[in-house]
């Protein structure tokens, strides 16, 4: 399964609800997936792309789903503790596992040597999970996510391709136009 | 009112209802109000740039959300204001329990506290001191409505003079 493939996926069938993607690749393939107000990029702040989705789970009625990354989500993993403690049954993780840092290098990353992010969520107390290997299994469990109540994670494992170009940087546009589709 | 009530009154004249925290002895004086005031959501993270990154979520979808932590965490954010809130412009106010001042036992907390306030201003963040419960009121909430009118971060500095310094 690559990412981008299954971000264009996901877009198709998720509707109008807020997206939180994680920075580098998994923002810039959200931006060449379909541009839309609800897209929240991030360009740096690397961690914390499920913490931001957390928070406007808790703030928002609306289903929040979250494009995190193996080696990002390693990096602030605590945050996984306060989502299982926290129940947000709006909130979707997604995280992208292509098992290394790709962009620094191809480093390989903890999940390459055995460290279980859905077993991590499970110990957390997060008891909707799954890991996918292929985006029929991505999607099957994604439309399920949508239809049950969460807090759902669930670990995609993914191949590197070729990285698209770099979407335009404009974190202040990103968050204006966010904020302004929930009506303020 | 005492110190943690007017800054609890402050929270809500400026709609700040969610808070995100790193728990700290003094400001539990405000956080153990909060957390019982339905009024607020209170959100115990793990790390205070876990914090920064809940409150700046709430802020994306239209809610107010304010941080509290300690000096000495305020060194596990600074990332977090510098590549999410500053250059997407969310106002946060950071309400940061100082350690390393007056009455301070701990040779490990001086450092960071003394840093915290050069490393506001190299960020280019205001701040302000809070040592008095003289004016508090007007000096809470006028920082809480600075830190919404210039969508930046912005900190409120607690000393032990504010709250009886119990330190620990």
């Amino acid at each position: 399964m690559h990412r981008f493939s299954a971000t264009k996926m996901l877009l198709e069938h998720l509707g109008d609800r807020p997206v939180v993607a994680n920075l580098g690749p998994s923002t810039d393939e959200l931006w060449h997936s379909g541009d839309r107000d609800r897209n929240f990029y991030t360009y740096g702040s690397m961690g914390l792309c499920s913490s931001i989705a957390l928070g406007m789970a808790l703030s928002t009625d609306e289903q929040v789903i979250s494009l995190d990354g193996d080696g990002s989500l390693l990096m602030n993993m605590g945050t996984i503790g306060t989502i299982g403690r926290e129940v947000p049954s709006n909130l979707i993780v997604v995280v992208w596992d292509n098992e290394q840092w790709a962009q620094t290098g191809y480093q390989a990353s903890h999940t390459a040597f055995g460290t279980d992010l859905e077993q991590v969520a499970r110990g957390c107390g997060i008891e909707k999970t799954a890991t996918v290997r292929d985006e029929e299994e991505l999607l099957s469990v994604f439309h399920q996510a949508l239809d049950e109540e969460g807090p759902w994670f669930i670990v995609a494992k993914i191949q590197e391709e070729e990285y698209l170009p770099v979407s335009p940087v404009e974190p202040e546009m990103t968050l204006y136009r966010f904020r302004k589709s929930f009506g303020d | 009112m005492n110190w943690a009530e007017t800054i609890t009154q402050s929270l809500k004249d400026n709609d700040v209802s969610l808070v995100a925290y790193v728990p700290d002895i003094s400001i539990h004086q405000v956080t153990k109000i909060l957390q019982d005031d339905p009024y607020f959501h209170v959100v115990s993270a793990t790390r205070e740039e876990e914090a920064i990154g809940i409150a700046a979520g709430a802020y994306a979808v239209g809610r107010n959300a304010a941080v509290f932590m300690q000096s000495s965490g305020f060194g596990n954010c600074i990332n977090a204001l510098a590549s999410l809130c500053i250059p997407s412009r969310i106002p946060i106010p950071m309400f940061i329990n100082m350690r390393g001042e007056v009455g301070e036992f701990n040779i490990a907390q001086v450092a960071m506290g003394r840093a915290t306030r050069p490393i506001l201003d190299v960020l280019g963040l205001p701040y302000y001191t809070l040592d008095t419960v003289d004016r508090l009121d007007q000096q809470v909430s006028g920082a809480l409505q600075l830190c919404y009118a210039s969508r930046q971060p912005l900190a409120l500095c607690l000393t032990p003079m504010l709250h009886g310094g119990k330190i620990a």
